[in-house]
């Protein structure tokens, strides 16, 4: 039985002292009224209303268990609106990449205040932001996506050690095509060898790894010149000692004093798209506000249409397929 | 990115020495992502290098070798005429990106002309215009009877481009990407690259084949003398070749490719008379068509063998 549905019937019958007014104040049927009426009786084992006239009156019972009732019914509503602000005041958990820009981000957090939201923010590992999304920890995240489909983009680039002409921040920013890097050959290279590409924890994702290694594979580079950079610090310091190229967006490189030069290949930058868990009320879309706050946050543009398009160019002549030599 | 299980070659080496090369020449096509095995071997006195010898790999182009051996052994023994012009048809022959298979229109060419386009410019529809004369079982047969036990032709040279067709439907990318990938499950989607249903041999097979060219010990010296004249007419450089080039030096070789597939067997003379017999066959984990990296780690360990091995 549903003692807060059943309590409604008959204290909106003894205000109305009537079946029928009371079944319109609660927007129900009348027989459906006068049945939760009866099982309330039944439940209490005597009659709460006094049918035998015209106009029907509260039974000496019924006035006794009234204030009681209502008492129920008051502390239920009360039960409900507190459940109701509380969720309204909850910190909503935003999942975003290691290395935004913390000013940027507290601009997201004081637009959350003015729209009456509270947010927080979670610096999580690409794998760990989806799966927060799912399971109801995060309310809304920056996703990576393939860039050419993401509605937001950040270039990537090699960042390396700072040349004569970075001081002045005045540096060139020709693009790195991946070819480049092959070791010259008839040039004694370093006792190390080739620097190695060190991929940070926000790009250790399968389809961006997978699209890079495809990529440095088609340029004439070895799998292992690909390699997890590990904690941030120590990979900035071989970069920065000239013994390896991290893989990074701009304003990382340039915050530890690096040289930075971007990918050519476009289809190799990040792809962002803001995504909110889905809702109770179905749609799982994050606020515009806080959309532009995010993207401000981790140094991305919106992406222009007709992104460029992954994968190898050129035709497939048949003879590739054959023995060649 | 993930990491394949460690592989330990079995290392060849009658020394130390000739052991440290062996490892070293190991660890550096480890480290640009290539398997293999590798064999050298002092025609004169014997001692060898190497690792993993014996291990059966596809053939790809390489098999053109014994192939021509055996034609050359039916036109010593006065079977076939070597001046009998076969025509090549492009709309029915092989596919391949060099020689007659590369040819748009007919082309009426002598046997003994055929063997030279197969060998000097790996030409596949050459290779199985030389098939029609003498077919597949008979070569294999041949082979058998010689007691080349450790090299297997089981197909047609164009049976590895329908294979990889057929699995990747003229994709270049995708059926290396299925030759990389069954590469670590060892299930092959590409017949052609399953040793077991390919034309197949290992490094240790094929040197001991052509130490018996080079020291006239199999079919008849007509036949040897030619087949090594022929492998000295080879174009490609890039590969055991690239680092043994001297006037001083001579290089006849025979090279195999075929998506990941990087081989190479052949002889190196000196000026000194000394003569090492090599081959080179690799499998990389790379998804590219085109690896001069690894065709140069290739050549520095032909040179490096052949140094350590003419001592």
């Amino acid at each position: 039985m549903d003692l807060l549905a059943h309590l409604e019937a008959y204290a909106a019958t003894a205000d109305e002292a009537s079946f029928s007014r009371a079944a319109d104040r609660l927007g129900i049927a009348q027989p459906l009224l006068s049945r939760r009426i009866k099982t309330l009786e039944e439940h209490f084992g005597g009659l709460l209303f006094d049918r035998s006239r015209r106009q029907i009156a509260t039974t000496e019972l019924g006035v006794q268990l009234l204030p009681y009732a209502r008492d129920v019914l008051d502390r239920a509503q009360r039960l409900r609106q507190v459940a109701r602000s509380a969720r309204r005041s909850r910190a909503h958990a935003v999942g975003v990449p290691a290395d935004c820009a913390p000013a940027a981000l507290a601009r997201a957090l004081r637009a959350g205040t003015e729209h009456g939201v509270t947010l927080g923010m979670h610096e999580l590992p690409p794998a760990e932001r989806v799966s927060g999304l799912t399971d109801g920890s995060l309310a809304c995240a920056l996703v990576r996506a393939a860039p050419e489909q993401a509605s937001l983009r950040l270039p990537l680039g090699l960042a390396s050690a700072p040349g004569p002409g970075d001081a002045d921040g005045g540096s060139s920013r020709r693009a790195v095509h991946l070819e480049e890097l092959r070791p010259r050959r008839g040039r004694a290279a370093g006792p190390a060898g080739p620097p190695p590409l060190l991929l940070l924890t926000e790009d250790r994702v399968p389809c961006f790894e997978d699209r890079l290694a495809r990529a440095a594979a088609r340029a004439g580079l070895p799998g292992s010149r690909i390699r997890p950079a590990g904690p941030a610090a120590t990979a900035l310091a071989e970069t920065l000692a000239g013994r390896a190229l991290l893989v990074c967006p701009e304003p990382f490189a340039r915050q530890h004093g690096a040289h930075w030069a971007p990918l050519a290949d476009r289809s190799l930058h990040r792809g962002y798209d803001v995504r909110a868990a889905p809702g109770r009320n179905g749609t799982g879309d994050p606020p515009a506000w806080l959309a532009a706050q995010l993207a401000s946050a981790v140094g991305a543009v919106p992406a222009r249409g007709g992104g460029p398009e992954p994968g190898p160019g050129g035709e497939d002549l048949p003879a590739r397929l054959a023995a060649c030599g | 990115m993930s990491a394949p299980a460690v592989h330990h070659p079995v290392y060849t080496g009658d020394d130390g020495t000739l052991l440290d090369v062996a490892e070293a020449i190991a660890t550096e096509w480890a480290a640009l992502g290539v398997r293999g095995s590798f064999l050298a071997r002092n025609i004169d006195t014997g001692a060898r290098l190497g690792f993993d010898a014996d291990e059966p790999t596809p053939l790809a182009s390489v098999v053109k070798v014994p192939l021509a051996l055996v034609v050359l052994d039916r036109i010593a023994s006065g079977e076939l005429d070597p001046a009998h012009p076969v025509t090549v048809d492009p709309a029915g022959s092989s596919v391949g990106p060099t020689g007659l298979a590369a040819f748009r229109y007919p082309a009426t060419v002598a046997v003994g002309d055929l063997l030279l386009q197969m060998l000097s410019v790996s030409d596949n529809a050459a290779a199985d215009a030389l098939l029609d004369l003498v077919p597949v079982p008979e070569v294999d047969a041949r082979l058998r009877a010689w007691g080349c036990d450790g090299v297997r032709v089981r197909h047609r040279m164009n049976h590895l481009y329908e294979c990889a067709a057929g699995a990747a439907g003229n994709d270049f990318s995708l059926a290396l990407e299925l030759a990389v990938r069954d590469e670590r499950t060892g299930r092959h989607t590409i017949e052609t690259l399953d040793p077991a249903r390919a034309n197949a041999g290992s490094a240790a097979a094929l040197v001991r084949l052509l130490e018996r060219v080079w020291r006239d010990e199999i079919a008849v010296p007509a036949a040897t003398a030619e087949l090594r004249r022929l492998m000295g007419h080879q174009v490609f450089t890039q590969r055991l070749a690239s680092e043994l080039r001297a006037d001083t030096l001579r290089w006849s070789g025979k090279t195999g490719t075929f998506l990941h597939l990087r081989h190479e067997i052949g002889v190196v003379e000196a000026d000194s008379g000394h003569r090492v017999a090599m081959a080179a066959l690799t499998r990389a984990d790379r998804r590219a068509g085109l690896a001069p990296d690894i065709d140069l780690a290739i050549g520095v360990a032909g040179r490096e063998a052949f140094e350590v091995l003419r001592r």
